[in-house]
């Protein structure tokens, strides 16, 4: 709109390409810009119903300042809705999760990228097909198996199928990244000596930490975020991770708004700080691994 | 397993030679080992435990399995009227997935993909639904929803458009779309991801080329992007299917499949089934049903991924 006017104050000449070009320019952004305040309203939602009481919403509205900004909203949710017990549970899960399932991944991805064996290609068929299978049709096994075995009800229940589920990805995206890795590093480390494993630990692993990086955050969100695994096999409170415990919190405070918003924001905070500041890595690897070959 | 690896160092040259036969073969085995332990135990496994399952009708529960061969099959394709809806809705899910998110994700990534003032923001701005929690996601949307408060119904009459304004996760008619336009909103920042990578692949030549022999703007589109954008559309359109069949964190959250029934998909009509109702065998049929249509969709999906 502003650079409508930009053009018309100095119009030479060559003023009708010029208005089109920037006026093209302007209209995209403007686009861009309406586009992006519909794909930011829900947050700015949740945050303003957040942070009133819920007199003040009834009275006024959500999309209004609120005549007070009760910041404890966020104090009373993170303690009626026991959120320090989910985040401790989630926290866990991720700092067991996490690693072993990249550790177990790279050792994998190590040999399909660089060992030539018969059932090289066949077993790297039989990962990448876990990228297309349902949870779903693994789900009442899981939790008979997670039984018998006595972990049903703990959030170690979750660390072998989440391990599991994200090998397929995982196994890809370290299996082309030590692909590009020179043979000739490799081979001149054989040379000296150097057992698999060393090359592994000392070779392959430093150089991929781009990779690992990458492959970290996006497994720390998932593992965050994932909710019907753990929806199957856990039960007990003490157990649930934060999705759980936020459906949980929503169930038993449906009608108090403010409260209610303000625990959805305290879920969704840490992985919005992830997102920010980590995201080159994260996008990186999200296309890496999806496009890249 | 550090005493098998570590074979003799020395003899370089052919591999053959460089180690006793029976530790060549095996080292790519023991690094393979912990995946093929979680992968074939958590995931092959129940897989196939439930394809047995359900040949069965069982409560999950008892020792009492009756065999029934294909009658669970048969019943989601000709008894259960459920069954029927959901897979439907589904399929009408599946095809607004490829239409929708899809479609903004394309321009979106067109949009951004001249690097200028403000892009990153944007970029960070469509993608950030994404990284929620699809419950959260869910949560936040129902109380956009809410017909009291929500923020819909409130821009609705904003606009001068209130007779529109209903409690649109309550109303049988539009519980479905409201779910839907969630999806758009949490998913449309993917397919821009994926789209904003394949565009940049696409050599400038080609578009300075294009220019040359006085292609127009929608010309250089239509015979430069677009076919340089094939790969991205068999990877983008395949999960998007993909995504579509599994979905259930959204459902779950925002309708619990009601109001009625009308909003259940496959993934949380197998899901009432095996752990609301005690059907199992039914419910592992139903999962079977995902994975099948799944897995096959995939098909072209995997083997671009399996190709070096």
């Amino acid at each position: 709109m502003s650079s409508t006017a930009l053009p018309a104050s100095r119009r030479p000449a060559a003023a009708v390409p010029f208005i089109r070009r920037y006026g093209e320019d302007a209209l995209l952004f403007v686009s861009l810009a309406i586009l992006a305040v519909i794909w930011l309203s829900p947050f700015i939602t949740i945050l303003l119903s957040a942070v009133r009481s819920q007199a003040d919403l009834f009275t006024r509205g959500i999309y209004s300042w609120p005549s007070e900004v009760l910041w404890r909203n966020f104090v009373e949710a993170w303690e009626t809705g026991d959120f320090s017990i989910y985040f401790k549970n989630s926290l866990l899960l991720i700092l067991v999760k996490v690693p072993l399932g990249i550790l177990v991944a790279s050792l994998a991805a190590y040999p399909l990228a660089k060992m030539r064996f018969a059932l090289n290609m066949p077993i790297f068929l039989f990962f990448l097909i876990g990228l297309a299978v349902p949870i779903q049709v693994t789900l009442q096994p899981l939790l008979i198996m997670m039984q018998r075995i006595g972990l049903a009800n703990s959030i170690w229940a979750l660390v072998p199928p989440y391990v599991a589920f994200g090998l397929p990805f995982q196994i890809f995206v370290m299996r082309g990244f030590f692909r590009l890795i020179p043979g000739e590093l490799i081979e001149a480390a054989r040379l000296d000596g150097a057992s698999e494993l060393t090359i592994f630990r000392r070779i392959m692993m430093p150089l991929s930490l781009p990779a690992l990086a990458t492959l970290f955050i996006i497994d720390l969100l998932s593992t965050w975020n994932e909710f019907l695994i753990a929806l199957v096999l856990i039960n007990a409170k003490d157990s649930r991770t934060v999705p759980l415990g936020l459906l949980q919190f929503q169930g038993e405070f449906s009608t108090q708004y403010t409260l209610l918003m303000a625990g959805i924001v305290i879920s969704i905070l840490p992985v919005i700080a992830i997102f920010i500041f980590l995201q080159r890595y994260f996008v990186a690897g999200l296309t890496g691994g999806a496009l890249k070959g | 397993m550090q005493q098998s690896l570590t074979a003799q160092p020395a003899a370089a040259g052919a591999a053959a030679v460089r180690k006793p036969f029976g530790a060549q073969m095996l080292t790519p085995f023991l690094f393979l080992l912990p995946a093929l332990f979680f992968y074939l135990i958590f995931l092959v496994y129940p897989m196939l435990w439930s394809l047995y399952v359900s040949l069965f009708q069982w409560d999950g529960l008892s020792d009492n399995m009756i065999f029934v061969g294909f009658g669970n099959y048969a019943r989601i394709l000709f008894e259960d009227e459920i069954a029927r809806l959901a897979l439907w809705n589904n399929v009408l899910w599946t095809v607004g997935t490829l239409v929708i998110p899809t479609g903004i994700g394309l321009a979106l990534a067109l949009a951004l993909n001249r690097r200028f003032r403000g892009s990153v923001v944007f970029r960070t701005i469509f993608y950030s639904p994404a990284v929620l929690p699809l419950v959260a996601v869910g949560l936040i949307w129902s109380w956009m929803y809410n017909p009291h408060f929500g923020g819909v119904n409130i821009a609705l009459k904003a606009m001068g458009l209130g007779w529109l304004a209903r409690g649109w996760l309550s109303d049988y008619d539009t519980a479905l779309a409201a779910t839907f336009v969630t999806n758009v909103w949490s998913h449309a920042g993917f397919p821009m991801i994926l789209y904003l990578a394949g565009l940049q692949a696409i050599p400038r030549e080609y578009y300075e080329a294009a220019k040359l022999d006085g292609a127009n703007a929608w010309q250089s589109f239509r015979h430069v992007t677009l076919p340089g954008l094939a790969e991205t559309h068999v990877i983008v359109l395949s999960l998007s299917v993909i995504q579509s069949f599994k979905v259930f964190d959204i459902i779950y959250t925002m309708t619990y499949g009601g109001p009625g029934r009308v909003t259940q998909v496959l993934g949380t009509w197998m899901y009432f089934q095996t752990f609301q109702y005690y059907n199992a065998g039914y419910g592992a049929a139903l999962a079977w049903v995902i994975a099948i249509i799944v897995l096959v969709i995939a098909i072209p999906y995997i083997r671009r991924m399996s190709r070096n």
